[in-house]
This record gives C-alpha cells, structure tokens and sequence, in this order.
C-alpha cells in the first residue's frame, strides 16, 4: 500500500494510485503558524492590518465589515498614506508551536503544509470592499498595481519567515478569484494584476523548498486555469461542478490536479444526510476519475460547517476506494 | 454620432469621467432629460445581458453603473417630479443573520440603473424592517431580498412571508448564491433572478 504521499504523486503525475486520495489526508496543517488574528464565531475583531471581521454566531463564517467607519482604505490613491502592513511575528515564542507541530509530523506520509490566507486579491477587496477594489482596477491602474506590490512584498516577508521556521513541503493558500457562476474579474485583467503577483510568490516558495502548491478558490475558474499552471499550482483545490471537472481534467490534467467535485453548499447544511452525501461524493468519483482529481467538499479546510458531514464524505470515498480501484 | 448616442456608447463601457459632460452636451442639443435617461438605462440592459453571458465580468458593470449614475446626477433636476421615467422605489437588503453584501450591492445598482429608485436598507435586515421601510417610503413598488448562507436561507423565507402577510401591494424578488427558482416559489416570492443582469430585467418585468 502506497503512502499517502506516495499515492497522491501517483494520482497527480498519471500513475498508479492505489486507492482515491481521500481528501485533505496528505496535508498536515501547521495551523500554530502565527498569521495574524482571524474572527471566530460569535465574535468582531479588529486584525493586525486594521480590517473589521464580524462573524455572527450561528452563521457559517466571518466577513469584513466596510461601512464608512469601518474601512481602511478609503481612497486607493492615498493608499501608501492608509494602509499599513502589520509587523511579521520573528520571536522564537510565537513560533514555537508551529515549530513543535511540524517537527512532529512524519515527511515520508504527510506534507508538513503552511496554511496562508487571506490571498492578494482577498486583501484588495477586505480593505476597502469588493466594489472599491474592483472598479479601482479600472480607474486607478497605478495604484493598485503598486498596493498589489505592497502586498506581495508583506507576503514574501511572512514566507521567509515560515520557511525558515518550519521548512513546509506544501503550501495551502487561500485566494477566492470567483463566484459560482464567472470570475471575478476578466482573464485579461487576472493577467495584468494577479499572474505577475502569484508568480511571485509561489516561484519564491518553491525556491525554497516548497514540492507542493495547493490554491483555494471555491468558485468558477475554468478561464483562469492556464494561469493557475503559469504560476505554479499543482493542485486547485476546491473547484465547483460548474467548471465542468471531467473537460478540465481531460485538457489540464497532466499539468494541474483537480480537488473537489463535491460542493459544500449541496451536501454541508442543517438536513444533510449520509444519503445525499453518497450521492453526490459518488458522481464526483465517477465523473473526476482515478487520476489528477481528488475528491472532497469545496470548503476551504479539513471539515465541515455542520458536524458530520466532513468525516462522512471521508468514509463514502474510502468505499469508493474499495469498489473502483 | 449624436451625443445621445455617445451617452449611450460611454455609458456600456464606463467612462465615468466623461459621462457629465456629454450629458450636459446631449442636453444643449436639444435631447429631453427623459430620453437621456432612457438612453442609459437601454446601455445598462445591454451590460446586463453582457454579465449573464459571461461577456464581461463584475468591474465592468460596476463601472458602468458608476457611469450611469454620473450621468444621472446631471440630469436629477431637471428631473424632478417627473415621475414617467422612474419604475417606483426598491427597497433592497441582505436578510437578518446574513452580513454578505457584493451580489446585493450589484443587484442593487442594476435595478437602479433599470430606472427604479432604491432604498438600501444595508445587510442583516430583520423581516419586519422591510415592511416598515416599505410603509415609510413613497411609490413602493419592489422589495429585493438577498441571502448568501445556507443558514439564512430560512430567514429568507420568513422575510417574504412577513412582506406577504404585511397586505403591501409590492412585489417581491429573492436571490443569492443557495436560493433556486424553486426554492423562491416555495416560499412565497414573485420573482427570482440567479444574478445582477438578470435582477433588472426580472424587477422591470414584475412591475411592469
């Protein structure tokens, strides 16, 4: 039997997997990592950047509030003048944890996996909402290109930092580029600011170390995937059915695999049922297929919004295993 | 090309700088207010059916409802009390437990740029606050009720059937990422549109 890590280089390079990867199974999160304070439910925080998170308690997640008061930036082209990048955690305490967590994991099963969010677009839109920052791209080029800059440049400072803290075999970023339906922006606009960003970044990571690159982005990207691959991604993780997995698959797969299939808002909710996750984690199985697909629920991280339903999934798909291969 | 037409051509492609001065300029050549407006909101259909196709993407028809609404700052005086060119009030917001507001936000000004006059009553709106907006506000014709979260969804529900048991003559339209059309017939609501383009038309269609 193939180790984990084994059986997804199998899956992601065409080879001969033994069984589905089964999810999130081959990262070993370091969530210790100091990245900053992020909301919990229930809860309104200010984090390091300034940015407003209000997470209503019983609701499914937080989200930066950009009512007038609230907002960092308020003019992107007095940006340099407003927003101002918190200070990179440097202290052996702050790390300890992480470090502790990383040390523990064994490399030959597991990828010892950094997790980083929010993304370069993300940070865009949370500091002075999504209407701002998208139109800013039209009417202040300039600027956005230079906070994009900005950005970045924070970015690299935390990936120099973690690399040297814990040597992570595998990124897991976070940057959602769409909706369900379309991408955010066009593919012209995605090339001019975001791919010269990313390339950045994940070229830097894998400089230093990093095998694996893991992007979130639960939406539509169909049109943004030759970027995907021009940046360095090896595995996108959380596309929807809308992108049409198996046509995606067939045209990308000896160059980018495919985690996901299972969309959370159909099978994650109050009434779910073992029964309706069956169903759709096996049409996921047979449509992705044995190679350069994984399946698992579009959620962004290694559970659920309602209790159950992650390690449900798990078990259907170890089944799957057991009939399909 | 008359100015109307290049109102009508810079408005599509969201030249909000421009805007105010080639309505005015429309304005000097003789073009009523009414037309002009209506010039406009002729463009915003058009970026409309550009989105649900996939043509253009969300910074375009922000811009070009930016554009619009350039354009009608120029012509409000002119305007006022001429209520032929205004489709009514739409009272808009995200329902109660649910702080998501860019789909809502864009819906928001497309039925605007559709020629209705908006009320935004912001995210987490409780039901009854609907109703009291839509009793406080003159000419109601529409009430927009947004939901984002699987979660919400009941809260949805209970906004349209406290409007309907409300006895208000209004429309009601529904939308956001987990709402269906089915699920919009189940619970009540006039209509439903899957995204911003469409919410114009369908606001247009349920008043008309």
């Amino acid at each position: 039997m193939l180790t984990k890590r084994q059986n997804l280089i199998e899956t992601m390079k065409g080879g001969n997997p033994d069984r589905f990867v089964n999810q999130y199974e081959f990262m070993n999160l370091i969530m210790e990592a100091p990245l900053g304070e992020m909301v919990g439910p229930g809860q309104t925080i200010k984090n390091g950047w300034g940015i407003t998170f209000s997470w209503p308690a019983d609701q499914l997640g937080g989200f930066p509030v950009h009512d007038d008061e609230h907002k960092v930036l308020k003019d992107i082209t007095d940006w340099k003048n407003q927003v101002k990048a918190p200070a990179v955690a440097t202290s052996d305490e702050a790390w300890a944890a992480a470090i502790a967590h990383a040390n523990s994991v064994d490399r030959n099963e597991e990828y010892v996996t950094a997790f980083v969010a929010p993304g370069i677009f993300e940070m865009t839109h949370h500091l002075m909402s999504m209407e701002d920052a998208l139109m800013a791209l039209y009417e202040e080029p300039e600027d956005m290109h230079d906070l994009i800059d900005y950005l970045v440049e924070y970015e690299l400072a935390y990936a120099k930092e973690l690399i040297n803290r814990i040597h992570p075999d595998c990124i897991f970023h976070h940057d959602d580029w769409g909706s369900q339906r379309s991408s955010f922006v066009s593919p012209e606009m995605f090339e001019e600011f975001f791919l010269p960003a990313y390339k950045k970044i994940y070229g830097f990571y894998k400089e230093n170390g990093v095998e694996l690159i893991v992007h979130h982005s639960d939406s539509y990207g169909v049109n943004l995937v030759p970027f995907m691959i021009e940046m360095g991604i090896d595995i996108w993780q959380g596309v929807m059915t809308t992108n049409n997995i198996p046509e995606l698959i067939e045209k990308y797969g000896k160059q980018i695999t495919f985690m996901g299939g299972i969309d959370s808002g159909v099978v994650d909710f109050p009434n779910w049922t073992p029964e309706i996750v069956a169903e759709y984690t096996e049409k996921a199985c047979q449509e992705g297929g044995k190679l350069y697909f994984i399946p698992n629920l579009t959620q962004g991280l290694n559970f659920s919004s309602f209790p159950g339903v992650y390690e449900e999934t798990s078990k259907v798909i170890d089944r799957l295993s057991k009939e399909m291969f | 090309m008359s100015k109307i037409e290049e109102v009508k051509a810079k408005v599509e492609i969201g030249k909000t700088k421009l805007i105010p001065g080639l309505v005015q300029e429309a304005l000097d050549e003789g073009s009523s207010a009414a037309d002009i407006l209506q010039a406009m909101v002729d463009s915003m259909s058009v970026v409309g059916e550009k989105f649900s196709s996939g043509e253009i993407f969300v910074p375009e028809m922000l811009i070009a409802a930016k554009a619009m609404a350039k354009g009608v700052d120029v012509l409000r005086p002119l305007l006022a009390g001429d209520t032929s060119a205004s489709l009514g009030t739409c009272i808009i917001g995200t329902v109660a437990g649910d702080l998501h507001d860019i789909g809502k936000n864009l819906v928001s000004m497309m039925i605007e740029s559709a020629g209705f006059t908006m009320v935004d009553l912001g995210v987490d709106v409780p039901a009854e606050r609907f109703v009291e907006a839509a009793k406080e506000n003159e000419n109601v014709t529409l009430i927009a009720c947004s939901g984002l979260l699987t979660t919400t969804m009941p809260a949805l529900k209970e906004a349209v059937q406290t409007i309907k048991a409300s006895g208000l003559d209004v429309k009601v339209i529904v939308g956001g990422a987990p709402v269906t059309p089915e699920y919009a017939a189940e619970i009540g609501a006039d209509g439903f549109a899957p995204d911003a383009g469409s919410a114009a038309v369908k606001a247009k269609e349920l008043v008309a």
